[in-house]
């Protein structure tokens, strides 16, 4: 179509990207440069160089647990949600399964709750003294395999560590069902019907033909499920309070604290190793996965 | 659309019921015990010997008091009205500049499109933990801090909401619009009366999503809004929990029963739209 002005665009563009520029970019930038600096929020910031990067290596003891704990948990959280999901999206799809639905749309309905809620919820049934776990295994018997019963679920634990992966995997499930669901729906017919042929039964169809199928999706599960796990704060502060611990911190509520605290070059830092983190993970599986396949010689 | 290949034999098809039917049992369970909580006393909320499933007594004896409570201890009234100012003025605003600037990256000539939306994509990748410093500074300086502005101002559009725009305006095809064109319509109109109509799932979607984003939004309100005046739903909420207030299950939980029910309920009524179009997210995927 033959515009007016070559730059039409731009007035329609300008004011929503200079909301980007200004609250995203621009202060990524300016994040990135107070990480070689110390400042409190007032006064001068003081240029000190390396510094920060060499305290958050050399001396800082709790950066160590939080980068450990953030680690444990994306790689426990991301391949059990990818796989998972597919498997899930696999069965939903089917029409023998009754229900799919209403299965689908409940499997889907923790990604809408306010964390905050998710947060009490789960705070409670992992309560020590009254909470539904600990009923539950008490009543089939399975408090006598503990030695000192009840286990501080919640407490500084790899307990703690442990079922926050399991309730982000159960948060997040419901996104990549979906996601795989339409994605298996515009896998070609004609694909499942050669294989139907050959007397295929659902499991071959599903992992020889379903699952290279729908790799470009799995790429893009897997790239936004590490950013959330990498990224992972509000889960941890609401079932912990973010309180400096071995086993409940990770880099982002370590990040918080020093931010709190008014220290916030070096908040900036543990930022800027967040984003190193995750750019260098999501160019590693950008890179896996853009290797030849034989498929698609 | 039918399955073409053999359908598992008997015993599989059971087993996977069973397994999803667990599954979406520990989905409902605990929201159920939340509603069921929010109605109990706290000694019989934590009796753990007599767990009993409802609470004790006639309908009219449950503790609907706990609802009350948990609207005066946590201010709910101010915050309530907080929480759909900000989450419906950013959703409107939003939306329509998402539409507006994937309109133009989709259909209209610009001075280097392609590398500004590249540099757009990439921000997406930004972590928030990088920006949210500098985000608040600039909000300081132009007065923002504690004031509802911090929580609208910087979320009047999204590189994700640019990005799935455009994709869905591409969709509307070039004929419609020089048609449009012909009959000497302006950009804004061929925007406004040819481009939002033939988008309208996608842009309902979209409208859902960013709802949702900013009802539940935690991490920057907690940063930027410290007086109670300007709490949004879920600050004030987790306010509940951490010692300001009476600690008590029931109350609580009714508490998380009123911030949960409008997204539910918005979930529940356009459920497909919602799946539907998140399932266009990953269409380039």
């Amino acid at each position: 179509m033959r515009d007016r002005s070559l730059n039409s665009g731009w007035a329609f563009a300008a004011f929503p990207l200079a909301v980007i520029f200004v609250f995203t970019l621009l202060p990524t930038i300016a994040g990135a440069g107070l990480s070689f600096f110390e400042w409190s929020g007032s006064g001068l910031p003081q240029f000190i160089g390396l510094e920060n990067y060499y305290a958050a290596i050399g001396h800082d003891q709790q950066m160590w647990f939080a980068l450990r704990n953030t680690l444990i948990f994306a790689l426990a959280t991301v391949p059990v949600t990818v796989i998972l999901s597919f498997i899930l999206a696999a069965i939903l799809r089917a029409e023998w399964f009754v229900g799919r639905r209403i299965a689908q749309a409940m499997l889907f309905m923790p990604m809408v709750i306010s964390i905050v809620a998710i947060g009490f919820i789960w705070r409670w049934v992992l309560d020590p003294h009254s909470g539904l776990l600990n009923f539950a295994m008490e009543s089939v018997g399975l408090d006598h395999l503990f030695s000192n019963w009840p286990p501080p679920w919640l407490g500084d634990s790899p307990w703690a560590l442990g079922g926050m992966c399991f309730i982000h995997v159960w948060r997040n499930l419901g996104f990549g069902v979906v996601l795989y669901l339409a994605a298996l729906s515009r896998v070609p017919k004609s694909q499942y019907e050669a294989a139907g042929v050959d007397g295929a039964g659902s499991w071959h169809a599903t992992w020889r033909i379903s699952w290279p199928a729908v790799r470009h999706m799995t790429l893009f599960l897997i790239i936004t499920s590490s950013i959330w796990s990498l990224q992972v704060f509000d889960l941890v502060w609401v079932m912990t309070g973010g309180a400096e611990q071995p086993w409940t911190d990770v880099l982002n509520t370590h990040l918080y604290r020093e931010f709190s605290a008014n220290r916030l070059g070096y908040s900036a830092t543990i930022g800027v190793f967040i984003l190193l983190i995750t750019a260098v993970i999501t160019a590693m599986q950008l890179w896996w996965m853009r290797q030849p396949r034989k498929d698609e010689a | 659309m039918s399955n073409v290949w053999a359908k598992p034999a008997l015993p599989w098809r059971m087993i996977s019921h069973v397994v999803i039917y667990i599954l979406v049992l520990t989905m409902l369970v605990p929201f159920a015990w939340m509603v069921v909580t929010s109605l109990k006393t706290d000694t019989e909320a934590i009796d753990v010997q007599q767990m009993a499933l409802l609470p004790s007594g006639p309908i009219t004896d449950w503790k609907w008091h706990n609802y009350i409570q948990a609207w005066e201890d946590a201010q709910l009234g101010q915050v309530y009205l907080n929480s759909v100012i900000v989450a419906v003025v950013v959703t409107i605003l939003s939306v329509l500049h998402n539409a507006l600037a994937g309109f133009a990256f989709a259909k209209l000539r610009m001075k280097a499109k392609n590398a500004t939306f590249i540099c757009m994509l990439m921000t997406m990748m930004l972590p928030y933990q990088v920006y949210f410093i500098f985000a608040y500074i600039l909000c300081g300086w132009l007065g923002y801090v504690d004031h509802l502005h911090a929580l609208i101002v910087p979320f009047l559009a999204s590189a994700f909401g640019i990005f799935y725009m455009k994709q869905s305006i591409l969709t509307v095809s070039d004929g419609l619009l020089e048609a449009g064109k012909l009959d000497g319509m302006t950009n804004f109109e061929l925007f406004w009366h040819v481009v939002l109509p033939s988008i309208k799932p996608a842009v309902g979607a979209l409208a859902i999503f960013t709802f949702m984003a900013s009802w539940n939004n935690f991490f920057w309100p907690l940063i930027v809004i410290d007086s109670q005046e300007q709490f949004t739903l879920p600050l004030s909420v987790a306010g509940l929990s951490s010692g300001l207030y009476v600690q008590s299950w029931p109350v609580q939980m009714a508490a998380a029963t009123i911030i949960t029910i409008p997204t539910v309920g918005v979930f529940l009524i356009f459920q497909r739209t919602f799946m539907q179009g998140l399932a266009l997210t990953g269409v380039k995927g």
